[in-house]
């Protein structure tokens, strides 16, 4: 009898402690599922979810597999603070990716700070996420600043004389409003009106007639994708001349081309992945291959643009915690500088940014800019 | 001066619908005295449905927009039936938040349908601006124009010439007399509430597909169609259709010649100048209530 | 006296919760409940007891949010052409007054303007003055930072000491909140309260017996705003950064929720539906259903509640009680 309850003892031992070592390594991810954001906020998680699958299907890491906690932040910054404590305090992280929007980031800025743990910034755009002096901020997507320096030599590839600004009004549209004239005008571009809209809005004819009577040659617009949709349609309508461009990378193409149908050829558009001719990024087998997977799940096609993030973002942590050998937050944090990851944007790497002593991690990434030509969307 | 005459084009085209919207509300929160937070959600509803039958399944754009203003009728008449039949009696506030908990649920119910992807659905007219001179608007904006007046009018006949309209002015007039007199008083407020909720889902078809349909278009919608009553005076159609124009005209010009970021403020700020100056509306019905 | 000795005791208990659960994320969701439930009693003195729907009541939060965090950090803006407003940072304590006083003062304009209207109308009044309370926020950006938001804002701090763990935190706001329900009580069971109960029952009958109505309501809106506003301040510093979503819509609704289906017009009302539908929403979180279900089960939830329960539960629950003694 004894015998037989050791034994059985002793077996779940066995097998109990290699069962302990496989638990799953946890990754929060915080990310706006409903709201305002919805849609951006699902494409990011899709592609996280591809990354999550591809990474657990090559063996995971440090012999583990690694498991998203996806929380939704409802596009609102006390929500956002919520996830955050919930997937630290809780549910015990080690590391979080989010949160999307620059005002939700900040919000959950100090509780990284509170409780010690990193966190990998995919979308958010603000100048101030890293120059908060928050050392436990990395962030991949490029700021205002950065995306406006990138597209320096194509103020004269396009010979703009007088450019114009329609924004959205948030920290998104203004920040690019801001470092996109301020390049311009260093570029002796003379700048004319810089129109804002409510992020809700949906008729811009006032602030359109406005720009037609400015007169300029182009016009930078900044804002959702529902925004620049109807944006495309009613200057059309209005018969504005100036050629339209988009910024930030979260306007997806196709998504113009099948809903603002013709108001859409001869616009412009900045983005961070270019998925119809994956050749043109740094590591187009990468790009190929995520792109593939997401159309076999049948995701929406005009997310992609979006969607890549998830999967930069994921894998960027994932060779983190490899090269810490440990899924602590403090290792993780330390090991994150030093990494280099082939994503699709391009190649990762983060350099300091912020005040002394306290600096936040950037990534310097590619930007791209594409044309929709008769229906398709075309190299520039 | 050519940019005057195309903000007061785009007012006008713009001005039926919001006239639309705020005649539904008038008739519900003006006369049933219900807040109702369900109202953006059924514009909502309205523009979804002609996405649906229009994208999805084929049906005729003129015969779907038929079918989505009459299903925003049944919703209007389903929710009354359902939320709103037992609390007639009660207080302003217990059917306010009523209402909240179905706005909340409606508009949630939207986004799991349909995604939180914005959507445009298509329509049969020409892309090409009609070209007025110095001034120039989409035809499918005068399509929208033409469409509300007929509603409007519509309405109007519906108030005043027929014995539902006559029933409903004299239940909300006096509701004890109207019963002693035989008018079946809950069949009035579930048509009512119906009535209501059928031109907000007609403002949502009609303007769907002239912007996009995305699960939360109904907010703002909603928040119009509460500055056009105040603007008008509860309860009053005629003063909710004036005040629809006015509206649109206010956002127009102070999004042209003042600040653009505060286009939808118009309305907000218009409703505190006129209470502040004539809380009654331009065209009060009723006593201010006490 | 039995009530106290029994409201007393469940202080102390709730007092004594973060020595014995370790849990950080539920001592935020009990603090963030908190806060929200000391801005629901302040709405319950407006609408439950002087009988107003306020639906802007957000705006008074929001200010007093807004209000402490600029004192606290400093701001620097102009006023007119050449006049320049600059005020040096000061220390927490008094941007938290300050905090109070903004929020008090709006409570003061918005009772002296908008009790010429009544009712449906007052309802709108107060739906406007929150959104051009937000659209001032979004757009005054050389005060407010506008959407970039203020971030940053120092830790709650009162002569000196900084409430930087949760623990501390939780304490603070849990004393708020009795203070704030001693506060309402007294002016419940007060002359003024009882003025505006008659007011709130039958306004051509109390203002015959000699009640001055405007006096009494914007007392009442002063107090109401200026509580409110403490919620904003609390919030404030807790949560560090405040941006114009603050002012959103959905806060009102939230505390409309936890007034009316707690029970408006009862002290304990509030405390009982801010528990309720301030731990739901992460309750619903826990089930693992997908997000748009979580808000549809809050609000078909909130229908049912209201529904069968029209007075409010504790209203509810004290009529059981009753009709149990009767018997």
């Amino acid at each position: 009898m004894k015998i037989g309850s050791a034994m059985k003892f002793l077996t779940i031992l066995l097998f109990a402690a290699p069962a302990l070592a496989q638990d799953p390594i946890r990754i929060g991810v915080t990310q706006p599922l409903t709201g305002a954001f919805a849609a951006s906020g699902n494409y990011v998680s899709q592609g996280a979810k591809i990354a999550e699958e591809a990474i657990n299907a090559s063996g995971g890491v440090l012999g583990r597999k690694i498991q998203l906690v996806i929380e939704d932040n409802k596009s609102n910054p006390t929500e956002a603070v919520a996830t955050a404590e919930k997937l630290i305090a809780k549910d015990k992280v080690p590391v979080l990716m989010g949160a999307w929007s620059s005002t939700l980031t900040l919000a959950v800025m100090p509780k990284l700070m509170e409780y010690e743990v990193p966190m990998l910034v995919e979308t958010s755009s603000s100048g101030k996420i890293t120059t908060s002096g928050n050392p436990f901020i990395f962030r991949i997507s490029p700021t205002s600043e950065m995306e406006a320096r990138a597209f320096t030599p194509n103020v004269k590839t396009f010979g703009i004389k007088k450019a114009d600004f329609l924004a959205t009004n948030n920290d998104f549209g203004l920040g690019a409003s801001q470092e996109f004239s301020q390049m311009l005008k260093a570029q002796g571009v003379q700048v004319g009106v810089m129109e804002t809209m409510d992020p809700k809005a949906t008729d811009f004819s006032a602030q359109l007639a406005k720009i037609k009577a400015s007169g300029g040659d182009t016009l930078f617009v900044t804002t959702a994708v529902e925004q620049a949709t109807l944006i495309l349609k009613q200057a059309k309508e209005q018969q504005v001349k100036a050629r339209i461009i988009t910024t930030g990378g979260s306007v997806s193409p196709d998504q113009l081309i099948a809903q603002a149908g013709d108001a859409a050829n001869g616009s412009y558009h900045l983005v961070f992945f270019t998925p119809w001719f994956p050749e043109a990024v740094k590591n187009p087998d990468i790009a190929r291959k995520f792109v593939a997977e997401w159309n076999s799940r049948k995701y929406n096609v005009g997310g992609l643009t979006e969607g890549f993030r998830g999967w930069d973002g994921i894998h960027t942590i994932v060779e983190a915690i490899k090269a810490a050998g440990k899924a602590e937050p403090k290792a993780i944090a330390q090991a994150m500088w030093n990494v280099k990851v082939k994503g699709i944007n391009g190649d990762i790497a983060f350099i300091k940014q912020g005040p002394a002593g306290k600096e936040s991690a950037q990534n310097v990434p590619s930007v791209y800019v594409v044309r929709i030509d008769n229906g398709k969307v075309v190299k520039n | 001066m050519e940019q005057l005459l195309q903000h007061g084009l785009n007012a006008l085209m713009l001005g039926g619908t919001y006239a639309l919207l705020g005649i539904g509300l008038t008739l519900i929160f003006g006369i049933m005295r219900v807040v109702n937070f369900t109202h953006g959600e059924l514009y909502a509803f309205g523009a979804y449905m002609m996405y649906g039958l229009v994208m999805k399944a084929g049906v005729n754009f003129f015969a779907a927009l038929g079918l989505a203003i009459v299903l925003g009728v049944l919703l209007g008449a389903l929710l009354e039936l359902v939320l709103l039949s037992r609390l007639r009696a009660a207080d302003i506030d217990t059917t306010m938040l009523v209402m909240i908990g179905a706005w909340i649920a409606l508009q949630n119910a939207e986004q799991l349908a349909w995604t939180g992807v914005a959507v445009s659905i298509n329509n049969p007219f020409p892309a090409a601006p009609l070209v007025l001179g110095p001034v120039s608007v989409a035809w499918n904006r005068v399509f929208v124009f033409g469409m509300a007046l007929l509603l409007i009018v519509a309405t109007y006949k519906v108030i005043n010439g027929t014995k539902l309209g006559r029933a409903m002015r004299a239940t909300f007039q006096d509701r004890d007399t109207a019963a002693l007199m035989g008018v079946q008083i809950g069949a009035v407020h579930t048509a009512t509430f119906a009535l209501g909720s059928g031109l907000a889902a007609a403002a949502g078809a009609l303007l769907g597909p002239v912007f996009v349909a995305y699960p939360s278009m109904g907010d703002l919608a909603a928040a119009k169609a509460f500055a056009v009553v105040i603007l008008g005076g509860l309860g009053s159609i005629p003063g909710a259709t004036l005040g629809g124009f006015i509206l649109a005209l206010v956002e127009e010009l102070g999004a042209g010649y003042i600040s653009s970021g505060y286009r939808d403020a118009m309305g907000f700020l218009l409703i505190i100048v006129i209470l502040l100056f004539r809380p009654t509306g331009l065209f009060a019905r009723k006593e201010r209530i006490g | 006296m039995r009530a106290t000795i029994v409201a007393a005791a469940g202080v102390l208990a709730l007092a004594s919760i973060p020595l014995w659960m370790g849990d950080p994320y539920l001592l935020h969701v009990l603090i963030m409940a908190g806060i929200f439930i000391i801005a629901a009693m302040s709405l319950n003195l407006l609408l439950g007891y002087a009988g107003q729907l306020s639906l802007g009541h957000v705006a008074f939060f929001g200010v007093g949010a807004y209000a402490s965090a600029l004192f606290s950090l400093g701001f620097r803006v102009q006023v007119f052409p050449g006049v320049v407003l600059a005020v040096e940072a000061k220390p927490v304590w008094l941007a938290m007054l300050a905090g109070m006083l903004a929020a008090g003062l709006c409570g003061w304009f918005i009772g002296r303007i908008a009790f010429k209207v009544r009712g449906a109308y007052f309802v709108i009044v107060s739906i406007s003055f929150a959104e051009v309370a937000r659209l001032v926020a979004l757009n005054w950006v050389e005060l407010t930072q506008g959407p970039m938001a203020l971030n940053n804002i120092p830790a709650l701090s009162i002569a000196g000491f900084a409430f930087l763990k949760k623990p501390s935190v939780y304490w603070l706001v849990l004393g708020c909140s009795v203070a704030c329900f001693i506060l309402i009580a007294r002016i419940v069971h007060s002359r003024a309260g009882r003025a505006m109960v008659a007011l709130a029952e039958n306004e051509p009958l109390a203002t015959s017996v000699g009640i001055d109505v405007t006096r009494y309501l914007v007392l009442a809106t002063v107090v109401s705003a200026t509580m409110a506003g403490a919620a904003g301040v609390l919030y404030a510093h807790y949560v560090r950064i405040v941006d114009p979503d603050v002012f959103l819509f959905i806060y009102t609704v939230t505390m409309s929720i936890m007034v009316i289906t707690g029970g408006k017009g009862t002290l304990a009302g509030p405390i009982v539906g801010g528990v309720i539908f301030g731990l739901m929403p992460e309750g619903l979180r826990a089930l693992a259903i997908r997000p748009e279900t979580q808000w549809i089960v809050y609000g078909v939830l909130m229908v049912l509640v209201v529904y069968f329960l029209p007075q409010g539960i504790v209203p509810a629950l004290k009529g059981l009680r009753l009709r149990r003694s009767a018997t």
